[in-house]
């Protein structure tokens, strides 16, 4: 098993340089360059752009940006055929690089350091992705068993119609409409954001995360409960519920020991999927409920076209999407001891 | 020889004329049962419905309600529908009394029924075009733009699943076919790869980069949406290639790519039909999340999602921005979904 983690582990080390040269691929192919947001100031001088191109390191090949931006600029040799201006001046202003977490600066926020823009986020995507992760798991476990159990007859289809009205219009969009009803019209939760400026109580917070939570937990809960009913319907139909249900075991017990049990197994890798789910859908609810989260920095830097901070995001949550898939993997291959390590990598 | 099949009409045969022989052939089964099935039937109106009045907009648009999807009028921004003017003011009253002492007025309501019907009289009598669901931000009519918006949103739909059918059927089938090979592993690898970033972040961002128009935006949108399919097809070849069939024709020395696209491409034709319909829903979907933030279709071309946009500000002043569109699309995924739900029964040849 160590083995199997290890690997693993290195596919995901693999993955997350792949993530690294393909946000910067798309930075590259802007067209206009990096720099294109300068066009629009009537007052540039050619000056300027050259001190912005020497100032962001831009005014060196394009591998030599890439090593600079990935692994650091503080080792490269100290000519301006390596080094940004910035560097040959003030060797302490260097890009540390990603592998150090250093993703640069940012150009609409004036040269604030990116990472620390993200992390001031990060606690906000986290609360909201978490939060519904566990709703989704607590809403569409019960979901996916009623079905199974009920295949067929009224709890089944019901549960059916709901999932594919509720698959029949963008999730944000319902979000948008409780919104208005409930927050708008009835006052019954606010209109967005995360806390009431001036009051950051535990109640007060809770108040503003329950509509987001429940509304970007919709797409997981579908999820999980087909999941799980597929499942169930799989192990009901083995020898060993029937011998269970034989052997004069009340039928509660067969589902819960040994039925849902088998089936749960499974259901943890739809976790991952899950999860990513969630983060890619984190931009949209953000949006929507005015959530001071990663999403919705995603949108300031796009609108401002600040090339650094969107490379720097989607690098980051590419690697926060890649652990996600690599921690389910190993508690999968802890929770069940049937994975067989060596045949399943490949 | 076809196989005689019984039916209720046999007794009146007369003994010289030939007996009717019924060769059931696949599709002439798929065709019988989605005509069998209500539901399906239901969907496929529903669609067709859809599909005209998006070919139909410029015509209903001047003729029938009398506006034109461009044209902006900032003396009438954010107008609630014209039948709704005399009522709008007393359904705010309702909000507030709701907002301000936690018990709603519920009394009021009869009167906003009964002003909102008289406004509903007044717009069919009077020849004057009424805005039937508001305007927006610009003062266009909201719901002349969502009839055009059927043009863009159903297109981009349409031009999606044929990007995504067209990378999916051909990966897959490269990859169940060289399987062990290089090939197969390098297109394991992107679908690996694919598989684990957050696609929306790249899709927002490849979008803004590029600023396509909608067969563009259909590509992008397309070009990460094929994994699932080729995964499938790539499946199905695995279940396919030992069979009988396949290993006589390779017996007999037909070429590899004539075994693909005569013996297994047909076998697997079901899943593409299937995942293809509900790859349209998704990219409908998908492009109505792209244009809301801003980076999908922008103004002045309507679609579905950018409508929603202009009420980023003032949903709650003027919800009609959001409901619009949100029916328009419901009504188009809901069409689609069912009709897929019902050619995946049809296909499947073991119900």
């Amino acid at each position: 098993m160590t083995r199997y983690i290890i690997r693993r582990g290195l596919q995901s080390l693999l993955l997350m340089w792949v993530a690294t040269i393909i946000g910067f691929t798309v930075y590259q192919l802007a067209p206009g360059g990096p720099l294109q947001f300068l066009d629009s100031d009537p007052k540039k001088t050619q000056a300027d752009v050259e001190r912005l191109q020497r100032l962001y390191g831009l005014d060196r090949s394009v591998p030599v940006q890439y090593m600079a931006w990935a692994f650091g600029e503080d080792w490269l040799p100290a000519t301006p055929v390596w080094r940004s201006g910035r560097c040959l001046s003030d060797p302490d202003a260097c890009v540390h690089g990603i592998i150090r977490l250093d993703f640069g600066r940012s150009f609409h926020y004036q040269g604030q350091s990116v990472i620390g823009l993200i992390v001031e986020r990060m606690p906000a995507t986290f609360l909201l992705a978490f939060s519904s992760l566990f709703l989704s798991v607590v809403i569409g476990i019960p979901l996916g068993i009623i079905s199974a159990l009920y295949r067929g007859r009224w709890p089944d289809n019901a549960i059916r119609i709901v999932t594919v009205l509720l698959n029949t219009v963008p999730e944000w969009w319902i979000g948008l409409l409780l919104l208005i009803i409930l927050g708008g019209y009835f006052g019954l939760v606010p209109l967005g954001g995360m806390q009431t400026i001036g009051d950051g109580s535990f109640w007060d917070r809770l108040h503003h995360l329950v509509l987001p939570a429940t509304v970007s937990a919709i797409g997981g809960w579908i999820g999980f409960s087909r999941i799980l009913r597929f499942e169930m319907l799989d192990v009901l139909s083995q020898d060993y519920v029937r011998t269970a249900h034989a052997k004069g075991l009340a039928p509660k017990t067969v589902i819960i020991r040994h039925v849902l049990r088998n089936a749960l197994m499974p259901f943890v890798t739809g976790l991952g999927g899950i999860f990513l789910l969630v983060l890619s859908g984190s931009v949209l609810f953000e949006i929507v409920f005015a959530w001071p989260g990663m999403g919705r920095l995603t949108i300031d830097a796009i609108n401002s076209r600040d090339y650094p901070l969107m490379m720097a995001l989607f690098v980051i949550s590419s690697f926060l999407g890649i652990l996600g898939l690599l921690m389910v993997d190993i508690l999968y291959s802890v929770v069940d001891p049937r994975v067989s390590y060596e045949t399943k990598v490949g | 020889m076809a196989e005689r099949v019984l039916t209720l009409s046999q007794p009146q045969i007369k003994r010289n004329e030939p007996v009717p022989v019924a060769v059931q052939s696949y599709w002439g089964m798929v065709r019988r049962r989605l005509v069998r099935d209500k539901i399906t039937m239901f969907a496929l109106g529903l669609l067709i419905f859809m599909v005209v009045i998006s070919l139909a907009s410029p015509w209903i648009g001047t003729h029938l309600l009398g506006f034109d999807p461009t044209s902006t009028d900032l003396l009438s921004r954010n107008q609630p529908p014209t039948w709704a003017t005399d009522a709008w003011p007393l359904f705010q009253s309702f909000t507030q009394s709701c907002q301000n002492n936690a018990h709603c007025d519920w009394a009021q309501w009869g009167h906003i029924l009964q002003r909102a019907a008289a406004g509903i009289g007044q717009c069919f009598t009077n020849g004057a075009p009424c805005h039937w669901m508001g305007t927006d931000d610009a003062g266009r009519d909201v719901l002349t733009r969502g009839v055009y918006g059927g043009r863009i949103s159903l297109r981009i739909g349409v031009w999606v699943a044929g990007v995504s059918m067209t990378l999916g059927v051909l990966m897959g089938l490269l990859s169940g076919y060289y399987a062990t090979t290089f090939i197969d592993d390098i297109i394991n690898a992107i679908i690996m790869t694919l598989g684990s970033i957050p696609l929306l972040f790249l899709l927002i961002i490849l979008s803004r980069i590029f600023q396509p128009g909608p067969e563009g935006l259909a590509i992008l949108i397309g070009a990460f949406g094929w994994m699932g399919l080729s995964r499938l097809i790539r499946g199905q070849i695995f279940s396919v290639r030992e069979r009988e069939y396949v290993i006589a024709a390779r017996a007999i020395g037909t070429p590899s790519w004539r075994i693909m696209v005569r013996h297994v491409l047909p076998n697997v034709a079901s899943i593409i039909i299937v995942s293809a319909v509900f790859n349209i829903a998704g990219a409908i979907i998908a492009e109505a999340g792209l244009s809301y933030l801003g980076v999908g279709i922008g103004p002045p071309l309507a679609s579905w999602g950018n409508m929603m946009q202009g009420s980023l500000g003032n949903f709650t002043d003027a919800p009609w921005l959001v409901i619009t569109p949100g029916i328009f699309i419901f009504l188009a995924t809901l069409s689609i979904y069912l009709l897929g739900d019902g050619l995946r029964d049809a296909l499947d040849p073991t119900l």
